[in-house]
């Protein structure tokens, strides 16, 4: 089933015989097709601003009310520093970004979260928590 | 792109952003998902963010399986032979084949035809979210252990026909760390942190006490709202990669059947086992990609094969009790600690790219 076939090696950009020029055709076609819409797609979505956290917490209150209503994302959060130094490492409160999955909750995420302890596995490391 | 970026800049007040303390956060659609990048100070925040552009659309033009222009879309047509490849898909294909070999095939990049079959064959977002048909799709492909079949010698990859190539178990890591790095050298930055689908990455220095990440079952959570506070922790992360695998997110129906894009290698089918959700930190974003993957195809073992391992890990399970492992912090706020050592090893002769260098290590 995975065996190989007996090609001689081939870089990816050489045409690949007979028949590759109604395929390439379309190729282009669907590469037209998704580059114009990448453009389109860039243009109007690019990079959003979703945010500028400050460390020192007037400039947070400055800046929140700077940024344009427009060029912010309507998924920010306001995130806020506490004070410090300008010139110094900030210091952040609040989360820039989340790991989770990728792609469209089905409706399974959230605070269902019930839990009597216990550990179903042997692991020394492991460590069961209560929500 | 970065003279966009830079448009986002409220102009009258630039002069206040080359102050170090302040942070830029910014996100944009990219590879199906969100990127998300925060930069400090934030007057780096356009350099950093063309850095992470040029970063993505490698990552997109080598490995995506939706483009048909798409470098590992032509080797796939190509029907079996050895092919040269570019830089970038070459580590892709090297990192993806490395975690196989570590986590003993529960990670694995041959399983796309798995993916064609169940329905996801294009675009998340165009995949029908509910679809009736011939139930005999649903029957289960024998793929088990089929990345053994790859070959990879320096840039040079052969892919037996019949194999197609799905790199979403460690691509999106290995973009995340391509990112962080790239802008971090392209701006100069103090620090920098890049979210790809929620698979995080960070580089330079971090604000004090590390930065602070949201962790959940999706990625565009952004806040905490009462209900999901639960399900939900902040850490601090100051090095090294963070990514969660979660069966939540891109689900679809089929001839009756919830499915989702987790695929267990053994039976061809999405993984059944207990967790929803699992998050994992390591050395690079690439690393814990590949073992959030592997936890989730694991199942009931996973906690032994984490703990085993010493793997800071957070695993939820269906019906919301949390796990930790490896030392992950159980408290809320906590400071996690990736271990230094990578797990994932290039194979001799393909010295690992980051951000368009050559980093032999």
């Amino acid at each position: 089933m995975h065996g190989y076939e007996d090609a001689g090696l081939r870089r990816l950009d050489e045409p690949a015989g007979t028949g590759q020029a109604s395929d390439s055709a379309a190729m282009r076609h669907a590469v037209e097709r998704r580059d114009t819409g990448r453009r389109q797609t860039r243009r109007i979505s690019g990079w959003a601003a979703a945010g500028l956290v400050a460390g020192v917490a007037a400039g947070a209150g400055y800046f929140a009310h700077a940024v344009p209503p427009a060029a912010v994302s309507t998924s920010s959060t306001a995130v806020q520093g506490t004070p410090g130094t300008a010139g110094q490492k900030p210091t952040l409160t609040h989360p820039v970004v989340t790991s989770g999955g990728s792609g469209v909750v089905a409706g399974t995420s959230g605070g269902s979260a019930t839990s009597t302890g216990g550990s179903p596995a042997s692991g020394s490391t492991v460590q069961w928590q209560d929500n | 792109m970065s003279g966009s970026a830079a448009a986002l800049l409220p102009g009258r007040c630039q002069w206040r952003l080359a102050a170090a303390d302040i942070v830029a956060v910014a996100e944009r659609d990219a590879l199906g998902t969100t990127a998300r990048l925060a930069v400090w100070p934030a007057s780096a925040l356009p350099a950093a963010a063309g850095a992470v552009d040029s970063e993505l659309d490698r990552l997109d033009r080598a490995a995506s399986r939706f483009r048909p222009d798409s470098e590992v879309s032509r080797l796939h047509a190509m029907g079996g032979g050895p092919v040269d490849v570019s830089d970038a898909l070459a580590e892709a294909i090297g990192i993806a084949l490395a975690a196989a070999e570590w986590s003993g095939g529960l990670s694995d990049p041959a399983l796309g035809a798995a993916l064609v079959a169940l329905g996801y064959d294009r675009d998340f977002a165009e995949v029908p979210r509910d679809r009736w048909d011939d139930t005999d799709a649903l029957a289960p492909a024998r793929l088990w252990q089929a990345w053994r079949s790859i070959r990879l010698t320096g840039c040079r990859v052969q892919v037996p026909a019949g194999v197609v190539l799905d790199l979403g178990a460690t691509a999106k890591g290995l973009g995340a760390d391509w990112s962080a790095d790239a802008a971090m050298r392209a701006s100069g930055c103090g620090g920098v942190v890049v979210s790809l689908g929620g698979d995080v990455a960070v580089a330079g220095e971090s604000p004090r006490g590390g930065w602070p990440v949201l962790v959940a079952d999706d990625h565009r959570l952004r806040a905490r709202p009462a209900p999901a506070r639960a399900a939900t922790q902040l850490i601090r992360l100051s090095r090294g990669g963070l990514a969660t695998s979660s069966i939540t997110c891109r689900q679809w129906r089929r001839s009756g059947r919830t499915l989702h894009h987790i695929i267990d290698p053994r039976t061809g089918l999405p993984a059944t086992g207990p967790w929803r959700t699992v998050s994992v930190a390591a050395a690079t974003c690439a690393d814990a990609n590949a073992a959030s993957t592997a936890a989730i195809v694991a199942g009931s073992a996973a906690p032994q094969w984490l703990g085993d391992r010493d793997i800071p890990a957070r695993l939820v399970d269906r019906g919301g009790r949390v796990l930790h492992t490896g030392g992950w912090p159980v408290s809320d706020g906590g400071v996690l600690r990736p271990p230094e050592q990578r797990w994932l090893q290039l194979p001799a002769g393909l010295p690992r790219r980051i951000g368009g260098s050559r980093d032999p290590s």
